[in-house]
């Protein structure tokens, strides 16, 4: 290392402990030594002008200021989850009365809110006649396709819900089991249900729905009967379901 | 000061630990940048506020003032940003505000300091960098995206400048008895 190196690595760092620099330090005969004392002087100066007073308190109003940030920030935290827990609420609150008033509004939920009315039906044994059913499913706009299931008992014009209703009971093994026929309304698909005390299951055809209900009839007279009108409806060779 | 209490957690902890070592460097380097105490209370708030959010990304002590100096030289280059177009600069070379008018201002540390306000901001900052912040030019250029070389001749030019507006003083010379 040369003098000029020397002077100006001093030059942009005095408090270097370069090894190399030190080293020409002390070795040099050419002034370096005394430059480098100056050197150490005038950076003493400049420390010392740039170690400004420092405002009183600086350090406690800044830890105030991160405290009331921080505590600002969890409030803002609070209010978020807050809100959150509030929309969830809200959220399931409205899917809950969604789910609800679809289930009132249902197949199932309407036929049997209709069977209060219509209890006394169910003891009739006196079979009817075809041409009285036929009149029953004409009165609704519709027409049996095949021979209507033995041991028809029952058949009116009803209304259930909104929906207008071929309301039938079929007495197989002397247990009678209730078909709401509703022409032109469709469904998804098959489905039983057990509701309120009744057994059912709702069944899409192809040019309306049929719901059959019983009160403690066997599974396979629910069938039966399904299967018997279903035929009937839609046009397919019937087998004869039952006797009174 | 307050000492630290028990129940505080390590993070709070170590931030005021950091507040409590560092916020007299930081302000004086604050201080340099912007010749105003005003703005220079302001930027160290604003820097220990950024640092306090980002305090998990500080891997280790040494590395605490290398880093909040290179917070508040941003943050002060943001304050200059939306000040630029709101304020009247009137004249360059003369501070806002003189934090020195006070008994210790007198003598020579009051004449380095004015010399060092007249510096150009280029030759300032790295000054104020390594005097306050003990970088080396290697540091300083790291953390001000230059080479070291041009880093180096800022720092020697700015004590050379400091020199010259020093004039004739025995002081910028080093040589007091």
């Amino acid at each position: 290392m040369n003098c000029l190196d020397f002077r100006r690595r001093i030059g942009a760092e005095p408090r270097s402990r370069d090894p190399e620099l030190l080293a020409h330090r002390d070795a040099c005969r050419d002034g370096c030594g005394a430059f480098w004392q100056r050197a150490q002087r005038f950076e003493d100066d400049i420390e010392a002008a740039m170690a400004v007073p420092v405002p009183d308190g600086l350090a406690d109003r800044i830890l105030l200021a991160q405290a009331t940030s921080e505590r600002r920030s969890q409030v803002v935290r609070r209010r978020g989850w807050l809100a959150m827990a509030a929309s969830l609420i809200i959220a399931f609150m409205g899917a809950g009365m969604y789910w609800r008033h679809a289930d009132l509004n249902s197949l199932p939920a309407l036929a049997v809110a209709h069977m209060p009315g219509e209890l006394d039906a169910l003891d009739l044994t006196r079979p009817m006649t075809d041409a009285q059913v036929d009149a029953g499913f004409e009165g609704r706009g519709a027409r049996l396709k095949g021979p209507a299931p033995a041991g028809v008992t029952y058949v009116h014009d009803c209304w259930v819900g909104p929906y207008r209703a071929v309301h039938l009971v079929t007495r197989m093994n002397d247990e009678p089991v209730v078909a709401l026929y509703m022409p032109g309304t469709m469904t998804a698909g098959d489905s039983d249900f057990h509701r309120d005390g009744w057994d059912g299951r709702e069944m899409a055809l192809s040019g309306g729905t049929l719901v059959v209900l019983a009160q403690g009839a066997s599974r396979r007279t629910m069938d039966a009967v399904a299967r018997g009108w279903r035929d009937a409806i839609e046009g397919q060779q019937a087998p004869s379901v039952g006797r009174i | 000061m307050a000492p630290v209490k028990k129940g505080v957690n390590p993070r709070q902890r170590q931030y005021e630990a950091m507040v409590r070592a560092l916020s007299a460097d930081l302000y004086r380097y604050a201080y340099w940048l912007s010749r105003s105490e005003a703005t220079a209370q302001d930027l160290v708030q604003e820097t220990f506020l950024r640092a306090w959010k980002n305090l998990d990304s500080l891997r280790d002590a040494e590395s605490a003032k290398p880093w909040l100096f290179t917070i508040l030289r941003r943050e002060h280059a943001r304050l200059y940003e939306r000040k630029r177009f709101e304020t009247v600069e009137l004249d360059d070379t003369v501070a806002e505000d003189a934090p020195f008018a006070s008994p210790e201002r007198s003598g020579d540390a009051a004449q380095v300091r004015d010399a060092i306000l007249r510096l150009p901001e280029k030759y300032r900052d790295p000054l104020a960098m390594q005097v306050l912040g003990g970088m080396t030019g290697d540091e300083i250029a790291e953390r001000t995206g230059q080479q070291p070389g041009a880093v180096m001749t800022q720092l020697f030019r700015a004590r050379q400048r400091l020199k010259d507006l020093l004039g004739g003083r025995a002081v910028a010379e080093g040589g007091r008895k």
